[in-house]
C-alpha cells in the first residue's frame, strides 16, 4: 500500500489533539486507513444515554471520495439499515473533499438527532416512523437501551 | 485488479460502477478489492467498445449462421486500429504528466507533483498545461509536507534544496505483480499475450499488459527527468556555472516563504494559490484538477417508502444527467476559480531564467511598473484581498507598460471545471446512447431466447417477481449491479454478444 497522504496524517492528529465532544475516533495500529468510531446518541433524541460503535474506512481515493462509514450497534432509524448502512447524502452525492473526518461523524450524529424517514434506506422502519412516529421513538429507545453501551 | 485503461478516456461504465454506497462489507479491504475486481470485470463486458466475441460462447444462437465470416475479419482489424490509436493517446497524455524541471512557470511545473492517481489524472492536459503558462491558472508546485514559520532563510533553501520532482513511484504495485512487460523499447507486445485464451480474454490480458507497460515507462520517464534535474543540480553547483533552469536561492525562499496549507490536501504550497469565484476559498491546482463533474446517472429523487421502487433499467436513458461539479467549500454549482499570479516573481517560461530571479531587482522593477494603489498587492500576496484588489478598474491607469496590460487579461480569467475537461458533454451522450441500445437489446434478447431456451421466461419471471429482494439493499441500479452472479455475468456477456452481431447484421445490411 502506498504511503499515507499527509491530509489523513493531519486529520488523525487533529481528532486527537482537538477531539470533538461525544465522538471518538482511533485508527487501527495495522490500518491508518480504518477507524473505530464511537457517537454518543443526542440529547432529547431517541438514541439519548446510548453510546453507539462505528467503523469508518477511507478509501484510496479518499478526500476526492467519501469515507465509507457503517454502524456495528444495532439501531432503530430510518436512514439507517440492518447493516449498519448509512443513507445520507455527504456520503454519497453530496461529498465534498473539503469536508473531514469530523465533520462527517459529527453530521452523523446530527442525523441520529434528526431523521429523515423520506430518504430512507431502511424501509420498514420509516414506513414505521411514517405511521406511527411515536411507537417508531418508542422502539428507537428500547433498542438503545437493548443494543448500545451506557453512557458512564 | 482487471480494470482496463478505459478509466483515461472514459466512455463506457466508468469508475461509478464501483463506487460503493457504503455496504456492509466495504470495510473489508480484502472483500473490496475483490468486489471492484468482478465490477470492471461487468464494466469490460458491458462496455461497447470493448467489441465483439461473437462465435464464442454461445454455439446455440440461431442467428449465429447468418453471421459473415468475412465481416469479422474486418472487425477485427478495425478493433485493433481503435485499440492501437487509444493507447496511443494514453501514451501522450502520460508523457504529458512527467515533472520536468526545466518546464517551469514562477517557480512551479506544467505538470503535477503526484499527490492523487495516475488514473485520476484524466484532465485534458493540453488545456491545462496552456492555461498555467498563460498564467490563467496557478503550476503545480513541488509541496512541503510541513511548514514551520520558525525557519529560518537558510533552513527554507536546504529543505528546498532536497525536494524531489515528483513524489515517489511504488516500484512493484499489486495490481501488476503477475504481468508481464516484456521489452519496453519494442512497441508491439502481441507476443506476450498468450493465445489459448479466448479471444476476450486475450483482449483482457493486452489491456492489462498495455497498463502495466504504461505504468512502467511512466516511472522510467519520471526517473529520467529526476536525473537530470539531479545531475544538472551538482554540476552547477561544483562548477559554479549557472543553469538558468535552476532556481536561485531567492526564489526558493521567496516560494515557500510566501506558501500556505491548501485546505484539500493540507500540504505546503507556495502562494498565491487559487481561489474559488464563489467564496473566495484557495485550492491549489493539482487539487484543482481533480474536481469534476459527476459521472453520468440518473437523478436522485425522494421516494415514498410505502410505494415500490422504480428500477434504473425501465427510465429513460434521456433522464441521465451529469451534473457540474459544485464548489469543495461552499457548494455552489458550476466550481470556477480565479488566479492572480504573482507580480514579483514571473519566472521561467515567458519570464526571467529563474537562475536570475533576485528579491531587491524584482521589487525594483516591480516599483517601476506598477501604480502606488497597486504597490500595497504584494504585500498581501496569496491572500484573498489581492483579488479584490488587482480587480479594481485599471484603465484609469495611463501608464502602458507591460504588466499592466498583462493584468488586464488575468482579470477576466475565470476557469471552471469543464473548461479542464471539455469531453464531458460527449461522454454524457455516449452513456445515454449506450444504455438506450441496451433497453433495446433487452427486449430482442428476451425474444431470442425464448426461442432458444423455452425455460428462459419461466426464469425471467420468477427473478423479476421479487422487487422486495432489492428493496432493502439500495435504491439505485448500482447496488445491484454489484451483486451479479456469475451467472448474471454470463447472460449479461451473451446479451451483449448478440447485440454486437445484430449491429454488424445492421451495418451490412446498410452497405
Ligand atoms: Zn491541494
Ligand atoms: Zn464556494
Amino acid at each position: 500500500m502506498a504511503s499515507l497522504p499527509k491530509r489523513i496524517i493531519k486529520e488523525t492528529e487533529r481528532l486527537v489533539s482537538d477531539p470533538v465532544p461525544g465522538i471518538t475516533a482511533t485508527p487501527h495500529e495495522d490500518n491508518l486507513r480504518y477507524f473505530q468510531v464511537t457517537i454518543e446518541g443526542p440529547a432529547g433524541s431517541p438514541y439519548e444515554n446510548g453510546i453507539f460503535d462505528l467503523e469508518l474506512y477511507l478509501p484510496d481515493e479518499y478526500p476526492m471520495e467519501a469515507p465509507k462509514v457503517r454502524f456495528l450497534t444495532k439501531i432503530y432509524h430510518p436512514n439507517i439499515d440492518r447493516l449498519g448502512r448509512i443513507c445520507l447524502d455527504i456520503l454519497k452525492t453530496n461529498w465534498s473533499p473539503a469536508l473531514q473526518i469530523r465533520t462527517v461523524l459529527l453530521s452523523i450524529q446530527a442525523l441520529l438527532a434528526s431523521p429523515n424517514p423520506n430518504d430512507p434506506l431502511a424501509n420498514d422502519v420509516a414506513e414505521d416512523w411514517i405511521k406511527n412516529e411515536q411507537g417508531a421513538k418508542n422502539k428507537a429507545r428500547e433498542w438503545t437501551e437493548l443494543y448500545a453501551h451506557k453512557k458512564n | 485488479m482487471g480494470n482496463t485503461p478505459t478509466k483515461l478516456y472514459p466512455e463506457g461504465p466508468t469508475y461509478n460502477d464501483t463506487e460503493f454506497v457504503n455496504d456492509a462489507d466495504i470495510l473489508n479491504h480484502k472483500n473490496y478489492k475483490n468486489r471492484s475486481k468482478n465490477v470492471s470485470l461487468a464494466n469490460t463486458l458491458l462496455n461497447p467498445n470493448s467489441n465483439s466475441m461473437v462465435g464464442e460462447n454461445y454455439t446455440n444462437n440461431t442467428r449465429q449462421k447468418q453471421y459473415s465470416i468475412f465481416n469479422k475479419i474486418d472487425r477485427d482489424k478495425d478493433r485493433k486500429k481503435y485499440v492501437k490509436d487509444r493507447e496511443k493517446l494514453k501514451e501522450i497524455h502520460a508523457r504529458g504528466l512527467v515533472v520536468k524541471y526545466d518546464e517551469c512557470c514562477d517557480g512551479g511545473f506544467l505538470a503535477p507533483f503526484g499527490c492523487y492517481n495516475f488514473d485520476k489524472l484524466d484532465y485534458n492536459i493540453d488545456i491545462v498545461r496552456s492555461l498555467i503558462i498563460e498564467r490563467k491558472l496557478a503550476p503545480f508546485y513541488t509541496p512541503l509536507q510541513d511548514f514551520d514559520e520558525t525557519w529560518s532563510r537558510e533552513e527554507i533553501i536546504k529543505i528546498v534544496d532536497g525536494l524531489p520532482l515528483h513524489a515517489t513511484f511504488e516500484e512493484n504495485l499489486e495490481e501488476f505483480e503477475d504481468v508481464p512487460i516484456g521489452d519496453l523499447k519494442k512497441p508491439n507486445f502481441d507476443y506476450l499475450v498468450d493465445r489459448s485464451l479466448s479471444k476476450r480474454e486475450q483482449r483482457r490480458q493486452h489491456a492489462m499488459i498495455f497498463k502495466a507497460r504504461l505504468y512502467r515507462k511512466r516511472l522510467i520517464w519520471q526517473e529520467t527527468a529526476n536525473e537530470s534535474f539531479l545531475e544538472d543540480k551538482v554540476d552547477a553547483k561544483k562548477n559554479k556555472i549557472k543553469n538558468r533552469y535552476l532556481p536561485s536561492d531567492d526564489l526558493k525562499y521567496s516560494l515557500y516563504k510566501n506558501g500556505m496549507e491548501c485546505p484539500i490536501c493540507f500540504l505546503h504550497i507556495p502562494g498565491p494559490l487559487n481561489y474559488s469565484k464563489c467564496c473566495q476559498q484557495p485550492i491549489c491546482t493539482e487539487c484543482f484538477v481533480q474536481i469534476k463533474r459527476s459521472e453520468p446517472h440518473f437523478p436522485h429523487e425522494e421516494v415514498d417508502p410505502t410505494k415500490p421502487i422504480t428500477d434504473d433499467n425501465s427510465k429513460d436513458p434521456n433522464l441521465l444527467i451529469s451534473e457540474p461539479s459544485n464548489c469543495p467549500y461552499c457548494a455552489t454549482p458550476n466550481f470556477s476559480i480565479t488566479y492572480t499570479p504573482p507580480t514579483n516573481r514571473r519566472t521561467g517560461i515567458g519570464g526571467i531564467p529563474p537562475s536570475d530571479y533576485c528579491e531587491v531587482a524584482q521589487n525594483e522593477i516591480q516599483k517601476q511598473e506598477i501604480s502606488g494603489q497597486e504597490k500595497e498587492n504584494k504585500e498581501t500576496l496569496g491572500s484573498p484581498t489581492s483579488i479584490s484588489a488587482s480587480a479594481s478598474p485599471l484603465s484609469s491607469s495611463s501608464s502602458s507598460s507591460s504588466g499592466n496590460k498583462h493584468k488586464d487579461i488575468i482579470i477576466s480569467n475565470i476557469i471552471t471545471s469543464d473548461d479542464i475537461r471539455p469531453d464531458w458533454e460527449a461522454k454524457l451522450k455516449k452513456e445515454r446512447s449506450r444504455l438506450a441500445k441496451r433497453a433495446a437489446n433487452a427486449t430482442a434478447i428476451h425474444v431470442s431466447n425464448q426461442l432458444v431456451d423455452p425455460e428462459y421466461s419461466l426464469r425471467q419471471n420468477s427473478n423479476t417477481s421479487s422487487p422486495a429482494k432489492y428493496s432493502v439493499r439500495g435504491t439505485n441500479s448500482k447496488t445491484k449491479r454489484k451483486q451479479l452472479s456469475l451467472e448474471e455475468l454470463e447472460e449479461q456477456m451473451i446479451k451483449q454478444a448478440i447485440q454486437l452481431s445484430l449491429e454488424d447484421q445492421e451495418k451490412s445490411k446498410k452497405k
